[in-house]
């Protein structure tokens, strides 16, 4: 049991000699899902966080101001940027863990992650205890920036600003169309997630009017939704409004389709209504579903800077950019950006620099009118679109000016279809 | 001879923090302590009495989620809840045991899971105690043992870790000796036999759970003022019984010292074919460590501390 | 035989993905590729018998548990390494859509896997019931020992119990891949309340595993509907407890 130890001891004892052998660079770490039901974000983000870092280091190339500034990072002398990738496995503590071993054995400068709210709560807190820059490129929940950290940036919109445009929409929906939008049926999956998007619904709704008629928070990952979905056959409500990851979704257009529920509307909050697997799972029968999003993949014909990194990410990854990929890569490059201007790997120097952050909306692949972080590291520039599934792809069709389609209502009844 | 060597390993558990400084490491013996002292928890119920539990995980929920709340609404000291935790946790114990422990075998063995699974479901579904949100501790500095909260350094929870460890091994060593462990492996053996020669079956196994219970939840306790975020899927879950369980098995079920060891190999072997291989998103790391698993329960059935015991009687021999 | 099976998920799963890309690769419908699934499965049993449970046979009950658990995680695990994480999901099978009994609109997959289920049962059921070697397998699990002096090659029994049981997985995971998506960790929900249903009915007793699925089925969508639905399975666990607590040995438990 004791040398056990004591080759324990040895091999945790090497791994940091090792990495201090090394030229000056500037490690960053990247913790992301990569392993269980949420690999998917991981997997696809690590592909755009390679490219991002290839931007840094001079050996990929967008032709547009904000990136060629930092290309060869000119800030640190040309110091090379290195990602180090771990898998938290979906669990809070293991995010903890490695945080802290990325932290104070592999000398990382920043962390990025780490998509689940949950385990960007606690990676943070590892982050805040040790004076690192953490970068948080996606997680929703809005709890986050409201913890007082002083090392916690948020590039992303979080819950409330994306249901807040959801009931944007709906206003300026009704008054386009003359249609009268009154009541909700709020569905939510039973992790962090879908808890704090049911919240958020529930405020937002008694805020602007509406009618809550039905309100279910389900189980995840169950085998069989026909009880749920028999309910909101029930209620009836004008929108059905799911919070729900990938496998539920899928679940859930196939049990609607079964028991011929026909919601008007259907107005999800991202994340599994998303995912490129859910519309190839059940794009076709998907039709009219409607989602919040940060990014469109039918908007980068429209932005230049987005055509540009499409062109080497979809060769990377065998997929075009959509929403998870494009918000990591706007988180990372946020941070590149950050170090460059600070010019030193110093903890300080990049906080203050991250703060001092003002990035032009027309340089972002995103929609958004820019980057600026407020006091509580949340980026206040963000802006929401709508989203509709339309003939197999999601199209933009709100705000009504940056629509590339009409907004499809109702939803065409299931015998209706072909 | 062999107590030369346990108090030489003392030593060296005691001294490991002064000489090693990098918090990973010492997380990993903090993980180790945590998770040996759950199996050593388990193994008094199921490996000395035979009650073959896997659904211990709504014991460290109820340690960790009755300290949490304390701490969080109430402004309670964590050790206050702790032991607020235990108590509850016996209650639960034998308020559970009444039903079930007049089942057997696998009927039993999935009741234990029925149960787990309603506490996390009821937990998921409770607003006040956070439902699917979870609940954080509240950060409080400086760093105080009072309030069981140390940022600075790991120092201070390796050693209450290696205390709540050192406790589980002395209350199962106690146990060993004692006339209750006696009837305890009784009850293990054959029930029924025991029964027949007097030894009031349904108080020992009481007994066993009680013990049990108390114990897990102690580290409930620690977990959460450890992570400062407790929430259903982490301190609930069936994977965590199932995982206490393995702990043990993989050491040696029955033995003192079978739990230690199955902690000491299960850990870091998972943190570091994690940290070696995690990061490509092909769960290479998942695929060994399902590998050895296998294997290491083909090799030896009876566990590590049955390998020892046989290769020692081989060169006895 | 005794054991329960921890990897019966992961079975469940392999089977799936046998169904997916034999409709992938091959443009085979589920149906068709069912019988590719059985016999994939019947391999796959067989040789974990031999290959890994024949080895805990004589341990505790415990390293039975440890052992089929470790497959569980490598199987999961290697199903990610092999194909991904993506969700792969049929499209357009030749049992899609629904049916309408009445008022009542039934999915026709659903309809047709029940239906196949059923058959496979009572296939099941006969095998042990009427033929030779089913009932030298009844006997190796009433009594091992006994089952051996009367002759009976106990280990090539438990190899074949092995593979009709898995074979059975075959025949779930084809007919689920018609309706439900596939990826490495599908098979964890379904195994926790295929355990509970098969306790339910109780042990060693083919037929009461069909009246408990029904039971449990019913149960789930009647408490998601009238109660709640984050709770339905709870209610299912509830029910077990409650119907043990009455009946030790499940509803028509044989042991």
């Amino acid at each position: 049991m004791s040398r056990l130890l004591a080759i324990v001891l040895a091999l945790t004892l090497a791994v940091p000699a090792l990495a201090a052998a090394q030229p000056r660079e500037v490690v960053l770490g990247v913790v992301y899902p990569m392993s269980g039901p949420a690999a998917q974000a991981g997997v696809d983000n690590k592909a755009v966080f390679e490219i991002a870092a290839e931007l840094a280091n001079g050996t990929a190339d967008l032709p547009f101001p904000f990136y060629q500034r930092l290309k060869g990072m000119p800030g640190l002398k040309g110091a090379k940027v290195r990602l180090i990738f771990a898998d938290h496995q979906g669990k809070p503590d293991v995010g903890q863990a490695e945080a802290e071993r990325l932290i104070t054995q592999e000398k990382v400068t920043a962390l990025v992650g780490s998509w689940h709210s949950a385990v960007t709560a606690t990676m943070s807190q590892v982050a805040e205890r040790h004076g690192v820059p953490f970068m948080n490129p996606e997680s929703s929940s809005p709890g986050l920036t409201r913890r007082g950290f002083k090392w916690f940036f948020r590039t992303s919109p979080h819950d409330e600003h994306f249901t807040q445009v959801m009931f944007d929409f709906f206003r300026d929906f009704e008054k386009k169309r003359g249609v009268k939008l009154k009541t909700l049926g709020i569905t939510y999956e039973d992790t962090l997630f879908g808890a704090d998007s049911g919240k958020v619904m529930r405020e937002l709704a008694k805020k602007h009017g509406y009618e809550v008629v039905l309100d279910i928070q389900y189980r995840a990952k169950s085998t069989s939704l026909q009880s749920e979905v028999q309910r909101l056959k029930g209620a009836n409500p004008d929108v059905w409004m799911p919070t729900s990851y990938q496998t539920d979704a899928i679940l859930f257009t196939r049990t609607m389709k079964e028991l011929d529920y026909n919601p008007k509307m259907i107005m999800t909050q991202d994340a599994g209504h998303i995912s490129p697997d859910f519309i190839a799972a059940a794009g076709k029968d998907a039709e009219g579903t409607m989602s919040r999003a940060p990014f469109s993949t039918d908007l980068i014909g429209k932005r230049p800077v987005a055509q540009a990194l499409n062109a080497l990410y979809s060769k990377r990854a065998g997929k075009d950019l959509y929403d998870f990929p494009a918000r990591a890569f706007t988180g990372m490059m946020t941070l590149l950006d950050a170090i460059n201007r600070a010019g030193s790997t110093a903890p300080a120097a990049i906080q203050k620099a991250l703060i001092a952050t003002s990035i032009p909306g027309d340089q972002l692949i995103m929609t958004w009118d820019g980057i600026k972080f407020d006091e509580t590291g949340q980026n206040t520039l963000v802006k929401g679109i709508i989203l509709q599934l339309l003939g197999g792809k999601y199209h933009t069709v709100y705000p009504f000016d940056v629509a590339t389609r009409d907004v499809l209502y109702p939803v065409p009844a299931w015998k209706d279809r072909k | 001879m062999r107590r030369a060597l346990l108090l030489a390993l003392l030593a060296a558990a005691l001294a490991f923090p002064a000489a090693v400084t990098l918090p990973f490491p010492r997380h990993v013996l903090i993980m180790i302590f945590l998770y040996g002292s759950l199996a050593v928890a388990w193994n008094i119920l199921a490996g000395y009495c035979g009650q073959i539990s896997l659904g211990h995980a709504a014991f460290f929920g109820v340690g960790a989620y009755t300290s949490t709340l304390l701490v969080a609404r109430a402004g309670l000291s964590p050790w206050v809840g702790m032991a607020a935790g235990a108590a509850l946790a016996v209650l639960f114990s034998q308020a559970i045991a009444f039903p079930v422990f007049r089942l057997r075998g696998h009927y039993f063995a999935i009741a234990t899971i029925a149960v787990g699974e309603i506490v996390q479901t009821l937990v998921i579904n409770w607003d006040w105690a956070g439902g699917a949100r979870g609940v954080f501790v509240p950060i409080k500095r400086p760093d105080s043992l009072w309030n069981f909260q140390f940022h600075e350094s790991k120092a201070l929870y390796y050693y209450v870790a290696l205390g709540l460890l050192l406790l589980g091994l002395g209350v199962t060593r106690w146990l060993e000796r004692s006339r209750h462990g006696y009837y305890f492996r009784a009850v293990r053996e054959d029930q029924d036999a025991a029964a027949s020669l007097g030894v009031n079956v349904a108080r020992e196994k009481h007994r066993a759970i009680a013990v049990s219970a108390a114990l897990t939840a102690l580290g409930g306790t620690f977990y959460a003022q450890y992570i400062f975020f407790i929430d259903p899927e982490s301190v609930l879950p069936l994977s965590l019984s199932i995982l206490i369980c393995l702990v043990a098995v993989l050491g040696g079920v029955g033995t003192l010292w079978g739990p230690v060891v199955g902690a000491a190999v299960l850990v870091p072997l998972s943190e570091y074919t994690r940290v070696w291989l995690g990061g490509t998103g092909k769960a290479l790391d998942l695929v060994i460590y399902g590998a050895l698993i296998m294997l290491i329960s083909v090799l030896q059935p009876a566990g590590l501390v049955g390998l020892a015991r046989h290769l020692r009687r081989g060169t006895r021999a | 035989m005794e054991i329960v099976n921890f990897a019966h998920g992961e079975f469940l799963m392999v089977a799936m993905y046998v169904a997916f890309f034999a409709w992938a690769l091959a443009g085979l419908d589920p149906l068709l590729a069912l019988p590719l699934a059985v016999a994939a499965l019947a391999a796959l049993g067989w040789a974990t018998y031999h290959g890994l449970i024949r080895w805990v046979l004589g341990g505790p009950m415990l390293a039975q548990i440890f052992a089929t658990f470790g497959l569980a995680v490598f199987l999961r695990a290697g199903a990610q390494f092999l194909w991904g994480v993506d969700f792969r999901v049929v499209q357009d099978p030749w049992l899609g859509g629904r049916v309408a009994l009445g008022p009542v609109f039934v999915g026709l997959p659903q309809l047709a896997a029940s239906a196949a289920a059923l058959v496979a049962f009572l296939g099941l059921w006969r095998f042990l019931a009427r033929t030779e070697t089913g009932v030298a397998l009844q006997a190796t699990a009433q009594d091992r020992q006994a089952a051996a002096l009367m002759g009976i090659d106990t280990d090539r029994m438990y190899a074949l119990g092995w593979a009709l049981g898995s074979a059975c997985v075959g025949v779930a995971g084809a007919l689920l891949a018609m309706y439900f998506y596939v990826f490495p960790d599908v098979g964890g929900t379904f195994a926790l309340i295929a355990y509970v249903t098969v306790a339910l009915g109780g042990f060693g007793n083919v037929p009461a595993t069909l009246v408990a699925g029904v039971v449990v089925g019913l149960v789930e969508v009647f408490a998601g509907l009238l109660l709640a639905p984050a709770i339905k399975y709870a209610v299912v666990f509830l029910l077990y407890l409650a119907v043990v607590l009455a009946r030790p040995q499940g509803l028509f438990g044989r042991w």
